[in-house]
Parts: C-alpha cells; structure tokens; sequence
C-alpha cells in the first residue's frame, strides 16, 4: 500500500490540492456570508428563523441530492466545480451563521451595556467587543464546517468535480482497493489535521474567565 | 486571553493562510509539465482505448504518462477534460452530439464529426482527432436461432413481432434522447411490457438464458464475436453514428506538438471486427487490458 | 475642564421635569418624575429593587428614551443630543463592572479617550495618573487582566475608567453592591476623597442607605416609580415620611447589632 502511495504521490497530490481548491473556496464563501447572517440575526432576531431555517433546509438534504438538484441549472451545471463548490458552500453555512449568533449572544450583557453607556457606536462595539470576544465561538463552527465539507467534497466526484473521492469512485469501478485508499486515507488525513489545527486556534482564542 | 490586537492578527493570519492554500491549489495543474493524463469512462472498451493511446504516447513521445480510467461517465469525463485534469479521452460522436453539445439528431457520420469538431472547439476549445476507425452504434441483438427461425435481418422485419418480446435495456439506453424513446418511434415497435433496465455486463447472459428476447448491446461487445447472437440491421438508420474519436485539450497540444503526430497516425487502425474482438479477450477470457493494447499495438506496428 | 456648553454655572447640570418611562407592556417604572441636580451635588437615588432608580439613572445618558416629559443635561434635552456625545460626556459604573476581558487594564481604561482619538502621548500619562487615584499601582497594574484583580480592584478600575475622559458626570448603579463589607467601607472612604478632589457630578442608585448617608450630598427616594422626596442626609434620619423612617428604622437595628458584634 505504501508502495502505491510512493509511486504515485504526485497524482494523489494533484488530487489532494484538488480537494483542498474546492474546500477553501467554499470555506471562503461560506464564512464571508456566514458571519455577516449571523451578526444580522443578532441585530434582529425574527430573522433567526428564516435565515437559520433556509440553512438548515441545505443542510438535510443528502449532499448527492444536492448536487443532482443544482446539475441542470444553467450556469451551475456547465462546470462541475462551480456546481460542487456552490453546494459545498451551502452545507458550510449553517455551522458558520449558528456559531456566529451563539458567540455573540454569549457577551455578558455588562460588557455590552458598558460598551453601551461608554458612548460606543454599533459598529465599535461589533468590532472591538462583540466579534473579538466570540472568534473562539465562531471558529468552532468554522471548524466543524471545514471538516463536513472535506467530507462532503469527496462525494463531489460523482459529479465530476475532480477531488480525492474521484480516487475512490474509480477503485469502486475497478473493485481496486489501493485507489480507494489512496483517495480516502488523504481525504480522512486532511480533515483530522484541519480538524486538530483549527482546535488549537480555537483554544489559543477562547477568552478567560 | 490574547487582546485585541493579536486576535486581529490571528484572524488576518488564517485568512491570509486560506488563501494561500487556494492559491497553491489552483496551481495543481502545473505540477504535470512533462506529464499527460489519459482518462477513459468505465467501461473496458474505455479502458482499452485509453490503454492503446497510453501506450501509444509512452512509446513515441518522451512523456509521462498517467491512467485516470474508470471515470464514471461522459459528464464526468467531459468536466475533467474541461478543467484540465485530464489531457484527452476517447468519446464517440454520436455521444458528443446528443448528450454534451445537446444538438439534434444526425445520421451522415461525415457530417456529425464535422459538426461536434466545430462546436468543440468553439465552445471548449477541445480538439477532436479523427476517428480510430470504428462505429460503436448501438446494436439491437437477438439470438441467433431466433433470427434463422424468423428470417430476421432487420429491425423492420423484426417490428411485428415485438409485442411479444421482453426487452431488456441498459440505464442510459432508455434514458438518453438517441436511444429507447426515438427507436420506438422510428420502427412503430410496441412491447408487451415495459423494457427491464438491465446492467450493462448481465445484457447479454439474460438474452442467452432466454430471460429476455432482445437487448441493445453495442456493435463492438467482446461477447458478438464468440457467441450466437445477430446484429439486426439499422435499416432506417436511427441510430447516429458513433465512431470513436481521440478529444484532446488544446493547450496540451499546444504545449506537447509530437502529441498530435503521435495520436493521428492511430486513425482508422481499429475495424469494428478488431475492437470486437480485444473487447471480448477482456470481459470474455478476463485477459488485462493493457496486454491486450499492448499486442494489438505491436501487431500494427504502431510502438 | 473641556465644558463645551455655554451653561451658566448656576444651572443645574441635569434637570428631570414630569418625566416618565413606559413599558411596551403598559407597565410604568418611573412616573411624572421632577429634580433637579446642581453642579458638584452627589445625588444618591434611593430605593427597594422596582423601584425606579435605575431606570431613571439610565434616562440620563440615554440608554433608555423616556416615554414622557422633559429632561436636560447640561441646559439641553437629550433628545437633542446626539446620544453618543452625550455618552462620552457622563462616566459610567455598574455593579458587575463590564470591563471587557480581552483589554489589558490600561486598555480599558484608555477606551473613551481613544474613542476621542486623544494622542497617544496624553493618554498613557492619564492611564497613570487615573490607576494611582483611584489607588492601583500602575506599574503592577496596567498590563493585566481583568480576571486576574480581585472585585474590589476591578471595582477600581471601572470607576477609573468612567472618570478617564474627565466628564463632568458620573453614573453609578449600584457600583459597590457586589464588595464584600470591608471592602465595600474601604471603597467609601477612598470615593469620599475623590469627591472632594474631582467636584463632578454624580448621580449613584443604591438600595443601601449607608452608602446613601455617606456618600450623597442629598438623597432622592424613589418608591415604586415614584419619587418621595429628595433630602439631605440630615433632613432623611429625622423625616416623617414613611419609607425614608421605615430605612431609618432599619439602620438603627443595623447599627446596634454593628455595635453588638464589636463588643462581642
């Protein structure tokens, strides 16, 4: 097995930078729009439910499902990386924006009301109280988004989006179980690693008592 | 717990890292310069064309070169060739036409090549080389005794007696707009009961053991040439041609010129008969493919 | 000091007329309310929990927008404010503190300065001067954190930060009320001092009448959302009133058990 590995590491490369690609972009996206929604909805919380809705409704839909439903879609189907990383995004979201929420709701409501009184204006008070003392929180929801996609991006393959499950799906064809693991192990060993080193960010971040 | 500042710091560290990473990613493409990748859906016939011009590449270009095989279909293939991960793939044209081009229907070969030729290069910027020499059409196949009992040449003659056949066709035979639905309008067939949607390996084993009465295989299954089974004749011509053509990204040519040379001294060197039979020594006598490429190759002179 | 209103000193500094303050529900926490507060008064708002008092000392910088009737700081309605000017303009201490805990002392001390985008140079020097009235070593002090003080430290440190921007007003709601009593008495005497140093002026909620008699020059009692009567601390031990006898009463059963634990 490790002799496959050896022999053909620049492939699984290539194939691993492929899945890395499609992950950080839709890790990207989804925190760009992630965290802006979940400071939305703590600034008016009747938008909890739609906006927290719609993500959850992504989020249970079986990822091969998904990304069926997004194939005919005119722009989106004509490349399948576009169509992967517009699904992936989707699933991302939902960890990012509920994170987002908590983290900030979990401000002691004295240090708000301080901010407050001090003549802070809400923008200062979002940058300089609110967002610092939550990025441990909204990391840990970065961290289990990061770790579904990597998951999920795997099943991407199946719609040709390139990655390390098309490793997979090809040993399924050819019943060749050295592809197989050559695209699942990387694939496995990419989420403990984001997985670890996001835990320690998280931890380095997380405010004291 | 850190302040201000270093969160700050953190976080722009983590976005800047993030993009990096892309970055570095997105240039999965340049680790391959002096390699070139070979795809091939997944079936063996695939597997063997994409093993012939494997081999064919190794022994006349200084490349290396890489099998992705068993890609799981044409959209599959077609998005990997797009996005570079691979460097060619062998299509037929009848599949280019209808299922990735999504233009209507053709029957005169020369006019469907010359037509998904053009539309390929100008709407991907992929290169399509001249045929490798075979028709893989669809083959409407029914036993041999049937067809002597009957007198069956053709699927005209065959027509009338469909109602009391049971049919038995592949997924995307009855699905894809050039297969079960305009076969049915063309020839007025009408079937006791709906076709049974058989894999594609267990086809021809079910027609045998009289499970079903008639199937559509392809012309160039292994399976033809060593047992009792008739083509019948397209004699209305339904079915588009589908001949076998090498489809290449055009930056790999650009970037490798002997590619080119090398890939069209393959064209017309394989006869329907000749990829019947490689097809069977593969899925009949379980022989590997790349040997059977490989002697093919040899006894053509063509490594 | 930077007093940017042309206010004539006899003025008083806030001014409360027939003010109220509404619930969305109906509820009425403060009712048709009226005082008003000379410059360099203490004015102690007195009274059980519900009672008002925080409520009104909220109207003052605006946290909360009353429902009805006038009230002005500094000669204008604040209202007419821009809310966050009028901000900067009062200090503010509260029970729990809110310093924020990701800011070194000297960090939350500077805030309102460095909102006011003072120069660096101006505001470390009033960081120092502020720890040391407030009684807090700066050089052992300024680089910590808020978890690592003790409460009657952090205590400190709020009220070093209200006074940072030097505004002529301070808020204070309950600012001792979670010291332990020796602390607490510690804290008294200190504030004392400052009083008599910085003359601002300063408006403090408290349901203890101790700190009430000792700290405020007069004493306002609310009882609930209305306003009793407005003495000086003298006039309170001797009014007829009932709840201001019903406290007073109170203390004399504290003082003599005070006394009692002494000698025992």
């Amino acid at each position: 097995m490790a002799d496959f590995f050896i022999k053909h590491w620049d492939e699984i490369l290539q194939a691993t930078l492929e899945h890395v690609w499609l992950v950080g972009v839709a890790m990207a996206l989804a925190i760009a729009m992630g965290v802006p929604l979940g400071i939305l909805i703590t600034r008016r919380p009747w938008l909890s439910k739609p906006i927290l809705g719609s993500a959850n409704v992504a989020e249970t839909i079986p990822s091969l499902a998904l990304f069926g439903f997004l194939l005919p879609l005119p722009w989106l189907g004509v490349r399948a990386d576009r169509l992967a990383i517009v699904a992936l995004t989707l699933y991302a979201l939902l960890p990012i924006i509920r994170n987002t929420v908590t983290g900030i709701s979990e401000v002691d409501p004295a240090v708000r009301e301080a901010a407050r009184a001090m003549g802070m204006t809400a923008r200062q008070i979002l940058f300089q109280v609110e967002l610092p003392l939550s990025v441990s929180t909204v990391l840990a929801g970065v961290r289990v988004a990061t770790v579904l996609t990597i998951g999920v991006a795997t099943i991407a393959a199946a719609v040709g989006a390139g990655g390390l499950g098309e490793f997979i799906f090809r040993g399924l064809a050819m019943v060749n179980d050295q592809l197989i693991l050559a695209g699942a192990i990387p694939a496995a060993a990419l989420a403990l690693t984001a997985d670890f080193l996001l835990n320690l960010l998280e931890k380095r971040l997380r405010p004291a008592r | 717990m850190k302040k201000d500042v270093p969160t700050l710091r953190t976080c722009v560290l983590l976005c800047v890292s993030l993009c990096a990473v892309v970055a570095l990613a997105s240039c999965a493409g340049g680790l391959r310069r002096d390699t070139i990748v070979i795809g091939s859906k997944n079936f063996s016939e695939q597997a063997l064309l994409g093993e012939i011009v494997a081999q064919r590449l190794e022994a006349r270009t200084h490349l290396r070169v890489e099998r992705r095989f068993y890609l799981a279909g044409t959209y599959i293939c077609q998005q990997a060739l797009l996005a570079g991960r691979i460097d060619m793939y062998v299509e037929y044209t009848g599949t280019a036409l209808t299922a990735i081009l999504h233009d209507p229907i053709e029957k005169d070969p020369a006019a469907v090549f010359a037509r998904v030729q053009q539309e390929y290069k100008q709407r991907f910027g992929l290169d399509v080389m001249p045929s490798l020499g075979f028709d893989n059409t669809f083959a409407i196949v029914i036993r041999g005794e049937d067809a002597r009992r009957l007198h069956l040449k053709t699927l005209s003659d065959a027509a009338q007696y469909t109602p009391g056949w049971r049919a038995g066709f592949g997924y995307e035979f009855i699905e894809r707009p050039d297969g079960y639905p305009g076969l049915v309008s063309t020839y007025g067939l009408k079937f006791g009961e709906p076709p049974r949607n058989l894999d594609l390996g267990l086809l021809y084993r079910a027609l045998l053991d009289k499970q079903v009465d008639i199937v559509a295989g392809n012309s160039t299954d292994g399976l033809l040439s060593a047992r009792d089974l008739v083509i019948l004749d397209d004699d209305k011509h339904y079915f588009p041609p589908y001949e076998a053509v090498p489809i290449v990204r055009d930056d790999t040519f650009t970037r490798h010129p002997e590619v080119r040379d090398a890939i069209a001294e393959l064209a017309g060197k394989i006869s329907n008969d000749e990829m019947r039979k490689m097809n069977y020594e593969v899925d009949g006598e379980h022989r590997d493919a790349a040997d059977v490429a490989r002697e093919f190759l040899q006894s053509k002179n063509l490594n | 000091m930077n007093d940017q209103t042309n206010q004539p000193v006899l003025e008083p500094i806030i001014e409360f007329k027939n003010v109220s303050y509404r619930l969305p529900n109906g509820q009425i926490l403060l009712n048709e309310t009226s005082f008003a507060v000379p410059r360099g008064e203490t004015l102690v708002l007195l009274g059980r929990s519900g009672a008002g008092k925080t409520t009104a000392l909220k109207l003052i910088n605006r946290l909360l927008e009353p429902s009805a009737g006038e009230l002005r700081v500094e000669g204008r309605e604040t209202r007419a404010w821009d809310a966050i000017a009028l901000r900067r303009r009062i200090g503010y201490v509260i029970q729990e503190g809110g310093l924020f805990p990701h800011y070194t002392i000297e960090e939350n001390i500077a805030l309102v300065p460095r909102l006011e985008k003072w120069p660096n140079e101006r505001i470390r020097p009033r960081v120092h001067e502020l720890l040391a009235l407030v009684g807090l070593d700066p050089k052992n002090f300024s680089q910590r954190y808020p978890h690592e003080l003790s409460g009657g430290q952090r205590q400190r440190v709020g009220v070093a930060r209200a006074l940072a921007a030097d505004p002529p007003i301070l808020l204070m709601d309950e600012p001792f009320g979670a010291l332990d009593p020796l602390t607490r008495s510690e804290i008294h005497q200190e504030f004392r001092e400052l009083q008599r140093k910085l003359g601002k002026t300063i408006v403090i909620v408290t349901h203890d009448i101790n700190e009430a008699l000792l700290l405020g020059t007069r004493i306002a009692l609310l009882d609930a959302g209305n306003l009793r009567g407005i003495y000086s601390p003298r006039e309170f031990l001797k009014s007829s009133e009932p709840v201001a006898a019903a406290y007073v009463a109170q203390l004399h059963m504290l003082a003599e058990t005070e006394r009692g634990a002494e000698r025992g």
